[in-house]
């Protein structure tokens, strides 16, 4: 009797181990990584992208993201990358392309994802004539998909053509969405950078006449959201290859959602008047998600 | 006869509000904002800097067809053989090129002056910071050699470009320290620099 008891003691515990065990963890360079676990509806007809900044370092963090990144493309088929510049730290010679871009998104470009890139504060200024940043040899420029104009803005200089250019282009733009990338972030609570208040001084009121909706930015290596900014959703996604942990300002004001733990990326999907958005760390966390209508 | 006046002084009326806010709408934003009024003496160093960067633009688009061309859709290795070429040819076209030579006396007072008016004030402060936070360690300030690679570049003012002399495509300002370069886009070669032009 007594035997039977332990017997069924032992069977319980067998039980309760398999069922309360978590998921076997993926190993990432010694890092444990999560379930992946996709907030975005994936609704027919969509347009869905990713987003990364600050990526170039050719580090394992780097390729760590980029192999997360490929995880995600799996699950969400994203059609192409945006970069948000510092896509080449420290040189640019033939094997930095390779090392520091192409090898670490080997997967994604072999599956046809298209890069568009803009420049950083570290990226020599052919970049734009690089075959896999589709920049069109230009430093900014203008580009459609399904009802979204995007626009790449080189803010490292943003002399009188390049506004004059951007004002003439929102003038006449009929897309229903309109978001920015560049480098520099206009609203930021990092401790390193943060709000870059002379550029936001140039682009803000073309913003806001032209009613763009979003903004992204890098540059600051860390992951934010900041509440809308008279009526525009800003966001800095610069920790694609490099972190810089601990250096959100948390009493800034104009913070919704931050993250500075660890590297990330981050994914969206725009079905109609709704943009949905979900930020993922190196290892496969999601450390914000949400959705913007559409002004 | 009151009421034609009356009229007439609301024509007059409406013609101002309408000429005040197109005034006030192409003055907006500041980086399209009119260029500041300068000096005969301003001027006349302004055209000197312009015909000395018209000639440089002249050289480069001489030398530039010995650098192999350049497709939009270049492999890195194509991007590294027609930047190396370009900064050779560049080079060896101004071996004997020197400090000063863009940024003369009347030119560097003008553009000091410039800066000085950008700079101040409280607001501005943050400016000068991002400009000294930049990492520039590995330039070597010498005209005709190229700015090092590894270093970082910093951010130029669009308020402060809209008031430096208007410069082409292949030429750009940029800030090392207090220090200003005239920088070709695509080699990276340091055509001038004024040293201490930052207040």
């Amino acid at each position: 009797m007594r035997r039977t008891h332990t017997h069924h003691f032992i069977f319980a515990l067998l039980i309760s181990a398999i069922l309360f065990t978590p998921a076997p963890a993926q190993k990432l360079n010694g890092h444990s990584t999560t379930p992946l676990n996709l907030t975005l509806p994936m609704k027919d007809g969509s347009v869905r992208f990713a987003v990364m900044g600050d990526t170039g370092s050719g580090t394992a963090q780097q390729r760590d993201v980029g192999d997360m990144m490929i995880k995600y493309h799996a699950l969400f088929p994203f059609e192409f990358v945006l970069m948000m510049g510092d896509n080449m730290y420290g040189g640019e010679a033939p094997q930095d392309f390779e090392k520091k871009f192409a090898e670490p998104y080997r997967a994604l470009l072999n599956d046809k994802v298209k890069f568009y890139a803009t420049l950083g504060n570290h990226d020599q200024a052919l970049q734009v004539n690089y075959e896999n940043f589709n920049m069109n040899g230009k430093e900014y420029y203008r580009f459609k998909k399904g009802n979204i104009a995007f626009y790449s803005l080189n803010s490292n200089y943003m002399d009188k053509k390049q506004v004059q250019w951007l004002e003439d282009e929102l003038a006449r733009e009929t897309a229903e969405w309109k978001v920015m990338f560049f480098h520099h972030p206009p609203y930021s609570s990092a401790k390193k950078h943060g709000s870059d208040g002379q550029l936001r001084e140039v682009v803000e009121p073309i913003f806001l006449k032209y009613g763009v909706d979003v903004v992204l930015t890098g540059h600051d290596h860390v992951y934010e959201r900041m509440k809308p900014q008279k009526g525009i959703y800003y966001f800095v996604s610069g920790a694609g290859g490099k972190l810089r942990t601990g250096d959100i300002d948390r009493e800034s004001g104009i913070t919704e959602k931050s993250y500075d733990r660890d590297l990330h990326f981050m994914l969206f999907e725009v079905a109609g008047d709704q943009m949905y958005f979900q930020a993922i760390s190196r290892t496969g966390e999601t450390i914000d998600s949400g959705v913007i209508a559409r002004k | 006869m009151k009421k034609r006046y009356i009229v007439i002084a609301l024509c007059v009326l409406v013609l101002i509000l309408i000429a005040g806010v197109a005034v006030a709408q192409k003055t907006q934003n500041a980086a399209l904002a009119e260029p500041v009024v300068v000096s005969p003496t301003d001027k006349a160093a302004i055209d000197t800097f312009d015909k000395q960067v018209k000639g440089y633009i002249e050289l480069r688009n001489k030398v530039r067809e010995s650098a192999p061309k350049l497709s939009k859709d270049s492999t890195p290795e194509q991007i590294h053989a027609y930047r190396t070429t370009l900064e050779n040819s560049i080079r060896s076209a101004r071996l004997n090129a020197k400090r000063g030579e863009f940024f003369q006396p009347a030119t560097a007072d003008f553009i000091r002056r410039t800066l000085k008016l950008e700079f101040q004030g409280k607001d501005r402060q943050e400016l000068r910071e991002k400009i000294f936070e930049t990492e520039t360690q590995g330039v070597v300030l010498r005209v005709n050699y190229p700015y090092a690679q590894t270093a970082e570049f910093s951010e130029m003012p669009a308020t402060l470009l809209t008031k430096l002399p208007q410069l082409p495509k292949d030429l750009r300002y940029r800030f090392v320290g207090r220090n200003m370069l005239l920088v070709d886009r695509e080699s990276d070669v340091i055509i001038d620099f004024m040293p201490d032009a930052l207040p």
